[in-house]
């Protein structure tokens, strides 16, 4: 829609431009939504927002948590936490909410990602080589993957993906515990400072703010990068491709498409995403068991914040790794006046969530925002053309 | 060649008994999304119904932990037996099956198969967390009778190249295929069957002839749930009981099953999960370590070459 020349897939396929043009049709854009898809806009935002997240969180939250008596804040951990899997569900919505592939399959992408790290940083334990490592490692997995799985569709799709995961998981626990450690996880990982050694992850450099670490600034930065990329992506003429592809692949293949090859990068594209993520968990956590890695509840996880946050929109499915992670994280520490210590209801009161949130924002999060800031403007016309794929993409079949 | 005879008659045993968990699994998730569409990630919390329910009218339990042990009951059960079980058992997953199907699943007909697996994975977790905070999150021992109709089952019988097998198990591979028979005589025999049959290849036909198939879909998503529930009796009297068994055990296996057979398929449910079965056993009793990677191999290799499934014509979800 931007129809930037400079972009490098408008050069590779010249006529995307002329599908994108049929599907996105109608959504011609006000000076708001102009804004809106703009490069700088989004990446400000995100920065802003990531500036102020920890604090938020668990400055202001704890705060009131501290005049109520609910320890309603998050630890100083969590932050980082959630953006790792914020990173994750961003490249994992590219796939699911614009492409319409639904991937069981991913914590082999996150997994794989982290033992390769992992295993990168006893022998040079720079952070930012055992991502790029782990993520290689991720990307070249999931071209055998996606090349098989992509040429099929739906449940098949599904569980296809899910079929490569769980191998990895079970050879991860036992044959391959030579490599990994099998049931006892993979521990002992110590990433190095950020820099040449120096500016070391557990560092607190701003004072009375002890949320702001290094790790997190580190999170932040590649979780722009992310969300810039992420960006580029969806509004460039590939993108729209995609998103074409999500509604209507058949007629995207009679315009004269590879369907096939678009399909395939969407899928490359998402499993380098889960690989940065799953690099930086096992750097955050230093620790991977194939259960957190590997196993196929991780990859539904991934669903599920992604549904939860919100297909239509490329950074709502960051807001459903926030309540995952807040509910998983911070929910089960609180204990209440009559009910007592929440602690292991937490996956009940998840379980509530995903059921109340599902049930009564179609949409999800972001979309219950979106419709909530139409509600108040006197709703906009032009807000249908901010979100494409919320409005279609949903209802894909 | 009498050990290799009577190791393959082994498997083969061992097979039927896994296969015949898998087959029930897969039968009920199947006619579930063939008549319905319906991507039922609850199938799993179903066998865990089952399996909980079957160990409750069973026996007396000791509880150890959970709301209950900590109300002051220190152990439930009816002491009904197996057979009272085995009765009971698929009427309250047949029940829970109306329930689900009324509640949660009909509201999610029309909407997208990701927010169907959102409610229902959803759903899952609420009623395993239910299960493990009232009656505790230990694990139970498996629920074997030592009697059947006044009939010792507790001693192993002694069978042709097999050698000496648990009688029980025989037992339980009785009566797991004749539930198999009747639901596959169900099917393919009755007016019912035939609506059901029906439905998973064009539900919008169906309805045009008149038939009222909301209906049938209620019967058949309770039909599906009753005997994932029988499905986690069969397994609670084998293996052991905890509030985990249905995501782990129970749940990946029934989509496996469907995939392998052909979704949509009742024969290919039963066949599909007869082959997994077999395959697993075949593996632990030869490979242990590489029996779960061989099997979803498998599975991958089965998706990749056949994705039609056994006996499945068309993929589902195009």
């Amino acid at each position: 829609m931007t129809g930037d020349p400079a972009d490098d897939a408008a050069g590779a396929v010249p006529d995307g431009g002329t599908v994108a043009g049929e599907t996105a049709g109608g959504s011609g854009g006000s000076a708001l939504a102009g804004l809106r898809e703009r490069d700088d806009f989004v990446v400000i935002g995100m920065a802003a927002a990531l500036v102020a997240f920890p604090f938020l969180l668990i400055d202001v939250l704890g705060g009131v948590g501290d005049a109520v008596g609910l320890s309603v804040g998050g630890y100083s951990g969590l932050p980082s936490l959630v953006l790792i899997y914020g990173i994750v569900v961003i490249g994992f919505n590219l796939l699911l909410g614009y492409t319409g592939l639904l991937s069981f399959g991913h914590a082999a992408f996150f997994g794989s990602a982290a033992y390769a790290a992992g295993l990168f940083s006893q022998v040079v334990p720079s952070p930012i080589l055992m991502v790029v490592v782990g993520t290689l490692v991720a990307t070249l997995l999931a071209w055998p993957i996606g090349f098989v799985s992509i040429r099929r569709s739906g449940v098949y799709f599904a569980v296809l993906t899910l079929t490569f995961g769980q191998a990895l998981y079970f050879w991860a626990l036992g044959p391959g515990s030579w490599l990994t450690d099998g049931d006892d996880g993979f521990s002992g990982i110590e990433a190095d400072g950020l820099f040449l050694g120096a500016l070391p992850l557990d560092a607190e450099p701003i004072p009375m703010l002890d949320s702001y670490t290094v790790m997190y600034a580190f999170t932040a930065v590649v979780m722009l990068v992310g969300v810039w990329a992420a960006n580029r992506i969806v509004n460039s003429p590939y993108g729209l491709i995609l998103e074409a592809l999500g509604e209507n692949e058949e007629r995207v293949e009679f315009v004269g498409l590879n369907v096939f090859r678009y399909k395939l990068m969407a899928f490359m594209i998402s499993a380098v995403f889960a690989g940065v993520g799953g690099a930086m968990f096992v750097i955050h956590e230093q620790y991977i068991h194939p259960t957190t890695g590997l196993y196929w509840i991780q990859s539904g996880d991934f669903v599920i914040m992604t549904v939860l946050g919100g297909t239509g929109s490329l950074v709502g499915p960051v807001l459903g790794a926030l309540v995952f992670e807040y509910v998983a994280n911070v929910v089960s520490g609180v204990s209440l006046p009559v009910v007592g210590s929440i602690g292991s209801l937490w996956r009940f009161v998840l379980g509530a969530v995903f059921v109340f949130i599902v049930w009564v924002f179609p949409r999800g999060i972001y979309g219950a925002f979106a419709d909530l800031a139409r509600y108040a403007t006197g709703g906009g016309g032009g807000s249908g053309g901010e979100e494409p794929a919320a409005a279609d993409g949903g209802e894909r079949e | 060649m009498m050990i290799l005879q009577s190791q393959i008659a082994s498997i083969l045993l061992n097979g039927l008994q896994q296969g015949a968990i898998y087959a029930l699994l897969g039968i009920g998730l199947t006619i579930i999304l063939g008549t319905m569409e319906f991507l039922n990630l609850a199938h799993g919390a179903l066998y865990l119904v089952g399996a909980y329910t079957g160990l409750i009218v069973f026996q007396e339990t000791a509880l150890t932990n959970g709301l209950l042990y900590n109300s002051g009951i220190t152990s439930i059960g009816f002491e009904g037996g197996f057979l009272a079980a085995i009765v009971l058992v698929p009427i309250v997953g047949f029940a829970v099956g109306l329930l689900m199907e009324r509640f949660v699943a009909e509201p999610f007909y029309d909407r997208p198969e990701t927010d169907q697996l959102l409610v229902t994975f959803g759903l899952a977790l609420i009623l395993e967390e239910t299960v493990k905070n009232v009656i505790g999150g230990n694990t139970f021992q498996s629920i074997a009778p030592s009697t059947v109709f006044g009939v010792n089952v507790s001693q192993p019988v002694s069978l042709p190249l097999v050698g000496l097998f648990p009688s029980w198990r025989l037992i339980i591979i009785g009566f797991a295929f004749a539930v198999i028979g009747l639901t596959y005589l169900a099917i393919e025999r009755t007016d019912f069957g035939l609506v059901v049959q029906a439905g998973t290849r064009d539900s919008e036909m169906v309805r045009l002839l008149g038939i009222k198939i909301n209906r049938s879909y209620s019967l058949v998503f309770a039909l599906g749930a009753a005997l994932a529930a029988f499905a986690g009796l069969i397994g609670a009297s084998i293996q052991t009981v905890s509030p985990q068994i249905g995501t782990t055990q129970a749940l990946v296996p029934a989509f496996l099953t469907i995939v392998v057979g052909g979704a949509g398929s009742v024969r290919g449910a039963i066949a599909g999960g007869l082959v997994l079965g077999v395959i697993l056993s075949a593996m632990t009793q030869t490979y242990s370590q590489w029996a779960q990677i061989v099997l979803y191999l498998f599975v991958a290799l089965m998706l990749i070459f056949r994705p039609e499934g056994l006996f499945g014509t068309a993929e589902v979800g195009e």
